[in-house]
């Protein structure tokens, strides 16, 4: 009876545990390092991005609501958003960054996200989305965003259909002070002043986010 | 932020792991590492697959589309550099072959033994799965470690012997011996709390972030501090482990004396058996609270990188 509490472990049972273990490691590990490589080796040179100056918006919040008639925002979601600092007069206008490492794309079980190759804009798709609700936790800018009434996300496009018109993104096209403006990236990280990112927002390694600021 | 995860997640995420340590239960039971002669061979694999099966109905709930347009759902398996992806394949084969093993052990027919290796590899991966799924999330900085899938997957084990160990003494009629059931599940528990011991600190000590910091913070002292010492660590870890520490000096002293027997040690034998098998049920019970009750501070403590609101 004594027996029974001692381990046997024969040679065998050691190398069925091992293949378990190798088994488990193909199997577990293999999704972590896909989901951390990077989807897109091509790099996109005529990426678009926003840049924001701080020292000119002065928080009227147009483009926000010009984004929101143009683009008929659902129910509960803000595609752009206006935040106000805690000093007077500061504020961060933000939307979708269209980043060049976008997490939204690679966690996306269901692919609703493309990034698309000629000016690297981050498209979702709303009718294939499945409200799993992923890319909200994993998205550290809240651009994806949940509308509880429809159960499925929508998020800012760059309004890609106007631009094929010649058209400036609505949110670019209200700002009466030219404090939101767009370009594809390379020219916009020459503007002077302008910075990748300001205090306490994510570090730009994360993601790559096609957007500048001009910090006040 | 809100945060939109809530209870089914929890649930899920809990249910995944569960089944998963029921079938490698029953796994190493039937290979014999919890003794010669286990109850534990069976009760696993019935209920594997439904466990699992469960936890993927209610997933289906949470999913804004669920209802809607269920047809959406077969895409979930398109992209493969999605861990969800991955999980959502691993889960729904584990669910089939689960099921089969279970059907054919209730109808005690031969089950090759690569269904039942299959089966015990796709448990490991489902159990570390729900781990996995919230630790490559680099923007909520309190799940973004390796230490929460071997938390997971320790826990899985840990609750999933705890479920096979109950149904097992209610349904299974057969008489066996207790085994290892209680060293390997000490062993369990004492490698969960040193795993949680070591996340906690790396968390709390700032090594990923204020952030992830501001989260241990929640649940070591803020909000959750009642749920994390209370129920995780006290109900789910520090009192099982006294009962089955206390259950296997016991065993193991009065084993001997059953040898040589007299009338009387065998009534108090039983006696303690009786006692014993009362205890164990609060204990495997509490194994379970506990087990789902880790599930839920580590989810509802996440904290985003960055909230969305603040800027200086």
């Amino acid at each position: 009876m004594d027996k029974s509490n001692e381990l046997k472990i024969s040679r065998r049972s050691v190398i069925k545990m091992g293949a378990l273990f190798a088994g488990t490691l193909a199997v577990g590990v293999l999704p972590g390092q896909l989901a951390q490589a990077d989807p897109n080796i091509p790099k996109y040179p005529d990426q678009l991005g926003f840049m924001h100056d701080q020292q000119k918006c002065i928080g009227c919040r147009k483009c926000a609501t010009a984004c929101k008639t143009t683009n008929k925002w659902e129910d509960g979601v803000k595609w752009r958003r206006v935040i106000s600092s805690g000093r007077p007069e500061v504020y961060l206008s933000i939307s979708c960054n269209h980043c060049e490492k976008p997490v939204c794309v690679s966690v996306c079980p269901v692919k609703a996200y493309k990034k698309r190759d000629k000016d690297g804009i981050v498209v979702h798709d709303k009718e294939i989305c499945v409200g799993c609700k992923y890319c909200l936790y994993a998205c550290p800018y809240h651009a994806p965003q949940l509308s509880e009434e429809t159960g499925r996300i929508t998020k800012c496009h760059f309004c890609y259909e106007r631009q094929a018109k010649g058209l400036k993104p609505a949110c670019v096209e209200a700002c009466p002070t030219q404090a939101l403006t767009f370009g594809r990236l390379v020219d916009l990280q020459k503007t002077e002043g302008g910075v990748a990112q300001i205090q306490w927002l994510p570090a730009p390694e994360l993601t790559k986010p096609s957007l500048v600021v001009i910090p006040k | 932020m809100e945060m939109h995860w809530n209870w089914l997640v929890v649930t899920y995420l809990f249910l995944g792991g569960l089944g998963a340590g029921a079938y490698l239960t029953s796994f190493a039971a039937e290979l014999g590492w919890l003794g010669n002669n286990s109850g534990l061979k069976r009760m696993g694999y019935y209920i594997a697959g439904p466990i699992v099966g469960l936890g993927t109905l209610l997933l289906v709930f949470d999913l804004g589309q669920g209802f809607y347009k269920p047809w959406l759902l077969v895409r979930l398996v398109t992209n493969f550099s999605s861990v969800m992806t991955w999980g959502t394949i691993v889960l729904a084969v584990f669910i089939l072959v689960g099921l089969l093993k279970g059907y054919l052990t209730y109808k005690n027919e031969a089950v090759p033994g690569a269904v039942t290796w299959a089966g015990a590899i796709l448990a490991v991966a489902t159990g570390g799965y729900t781990g996995f799924l919230i630790s490559v999330i680099e923007a909520i900085p309190f799940w973004s470690s390796g230490i929460i899938p071997v938390i997971f997957f320790v826990s899985a084990l840990s609750t999933g012997l705890s479920i096979t160990v109950l149904l097992a003494h209610i349904f299974e009629k057969e008489a066996s011996d207790k085994g290892r059931e209680d060293l390997t599940h000490i062993f369990l528990i004492l490698a969960e709390l040193g795993a949680v011991a070591v996340f906690m600190w790396v968390m709390n000590s700032g090594g990923n972030g204020l952030i992830a910091k501001k989260s241990a913070a929640l649940v070591i002292s803020g909000k959750y501090a009642l749920q994390f010492w209370g129920i995780f660590i006290g109900l789910g870890l520090l009192f099982p482990l006294a009962v089955y520490t206390v259950q296997h000096l016991a065993s193991k002293a009065a084993k001997p004396t059953v040898k040589d027997t007299s009338a009387a040690a065998e009534m108090t034998a039983g006696g303690q058996k009786q006692h014993h098998s009362y205890l164990t049920i609060i204990a495997d019970s509490s194994v379970l609270v506990g087990g789902f009750a880790l599930r839920a501070l580590i989810i509802f403590a996440a904290l985003p990188i960055w909230d969305g609101i603040m800027i200086p």
